[in-house]
């Protein structure tokens, strides 16, 4: 083992984790913020709620949540946006694979840092499903599709925020490390 | 890939391999869905999962609509009743004309009442939204399989014909918009009986009518209704109105856009015909003919 190992490269080792069913409740109302009625222009910017919360829950509990996860998520996404089975699924696996590999370099960094390189994830994969579309016959929806990402990407600093506070202060008595 | 952990703490497949794993089975469900529609199964029961979800978060804009609507202003209510009036007068006249004609029609075909070709009845649905994906051009209503809503029912509102439903859901259907990239209807012009067939262009609110001759005898706001030979769509119900015919020598066919007659996607209600019923069998075919035919049941979902 190197030496390097050794030394608490990620900042939330020391963090306290959050539960199984806090998880569930911020996907819930990701899912629930995504199937509001959006139409139109509006639809083409919506942030991916689900998105964002599944790479902060990959990033900050990587046990709990994963590929598997997302599989499950963007069939249930498939069904809801009435698309292909499969689209979503495609996108999401592919943009936590992303996260999990770069895990430990984004959690290093601050927050303005780590909205890059979320940035640079979500662009990936939104353009993955733009191609899936094309590919299947669509007309190029135009260049608004970046938005979506981009909205996304800035919405981390807000959901870092919501999402940390209570995991932060949920009181645990057993230590997990 | 960045830190192989020591042997001990066993964490399965690598991320690289789960990737694999979950990217080949979601291209695999892709092309289930896309080529042969085996999924249909899956779809109606991970819908019902989704539904309460669904319901729940039309909710805030439902109640936003019906508090706005509860204060709305006396005056447009008055405004809306007298135009509403009105126009009821006009149809009664029109449906009572129309209901002679069907009698008379029967008369002349000697076919029985249950035999007529005009549809009866629908069921009126509620658009709940539309649906979310910007790549295709479908609403949702509130009617599925419960209450009789089938794949490849024709869909109306006031002025004309919406779409078509394609997905069929337990409590709800999607319906897919004439404006849809590949959708196409039979139509008929009123003015002179060209048939021709009208497909969604993919943009919102205009439809195109690809192969027509130069030489066809289309002109500007001309009304194109359903000729009913497709055995989907009942014969006669409002389709679009010819914007632009543009005819160039230089090309076989003319471009022909035309505007849908329906409000495609700005209704709150619309009505859910049945299918009509089945025409006649066709007439047989050499036998390597029908072999090369396709089943005619198979061909309900041919856009997308």
């Amino acid at each position: 083992m190197r030496a390097a190992d050794l030394t608490p490269v990620a900042r939330d080792v020391m963090k306290r984790p959050a539960g199984l069913g806090f998880v569930f409740v911020s996907f819930a109302v990701a899912y629930l913020l995504c199937a509001m009625p959006w139409s139109g222009w509006l639809l083409l910017a919506r942030p991916d709620f689900v998105l964002l919360a599944l790479l902060f829950w990959t990033l900050h509990e990587p046990r709990m949540v994963g590929q598997g996860v997302a599989f499950a998520l963007g069939l249930l996404m498939d069904v809801g946006d009435s698309m292909l089975l499969g689209e979503h699924a495609l996108e999401y696996v592919l943009a936590v694979y992303l996260a999990q590999s770069l895990r430990v370099r984004i959690l290093a960094f601050h927050l303005p840092e780590q909205t890059l390189h979320v940035a640079g994830i979500l662009l990936l994969s939104s353009v993955v499903l733009v191609v899936l579309n094309l590919v299947l016959g669509a007309d190029f929806p135009g260049f608004a599709f970046l938005l979506s990402p981009l909205l996304t990407a800035i919405l981390w600093a807000p959901a870092t925020w919501v999402l940390y506070h209570p995991a932060v202060r949920r009181r645990r008595t057993e230590s997990h490390s | 890939m960045i830190h192989d952990p020591p042997p001990f703490f066993h964490r399965g497949p690598s991320p690289l391999a789960r990737l694999t794993f979950f990217g080949l089975v979601a291209i695999g469900l892709m092309i289930a869905d896309h080529r042969f529609q085996a999924l249909e199964a899956v779809r109606l029961s991970i819908s019902v999962l989704a539904q309460p979800a669904q319901r729940a978060a039309s909710l805030p804009g439902e109640v936003v609509s019906r508090v706005s609507d509860y204060f709305a202003n006396q005056d447009r209510l008055m405004r809306e009743n007298q135009a509403l009036k009105s126009q009821l007068l006009e149809q009664s006249a029109a449906a009572q004309q129309a209901k002679l004609l069907v009698k008379e029609q029967e008369l002349l075909l000697g076919m029985a009442p249950g035999k007529s070709k005009y549809a009866s009845e629908g069921m009126v649905a509620e658009v709940l939204y539309n649906a979310r994906n910007p790549f295709i051009r479908k609403i949702v209503i509130d009617k599925g399989l419960t209450q009789g809503v089938r794949a490849g029912m024709p869909v109306i509102d006031g002025s004309g014909v919406v779409g078509q439903v394609t997905n069929v859901g337990t409590f709800t259907s999607e319906v897919t918009l004439l404006t849809e990239k590949g959708q196409s209807v039979p139509v008929m012009l009123v003015r002179n009986g060209v048939r021709a067939i009208i497909s969604g262009s993919g943009k919102d609110g205009s439809l195109e009518v690809p192969f027509m001759p130069v030489s066809a005898d289309i002109q500007n706001g001309d009304l194109f209704v359903t000729s009913g030979i497709d055995g989907t769509y009942p014969p006669g119900l409002v389709v679009a109105k010819v914007t632009t015919v543009e005819k160039n020598a230089a090309f076989v066919f003319a471009r022909i856009v035309a505007k849908p007659a329906a409000g495609v996607d700005s209704n709150r209600y619309v009505m859910v015909l049945p299918t009509p019923p089945a025409s006649p069998p066709a007439p047989e075919a050499k036998t390597e003919e029908r072999k090369r035919a396709t089943n005619p049941k198979g061909s309900r979902r041919e856009s997308r």
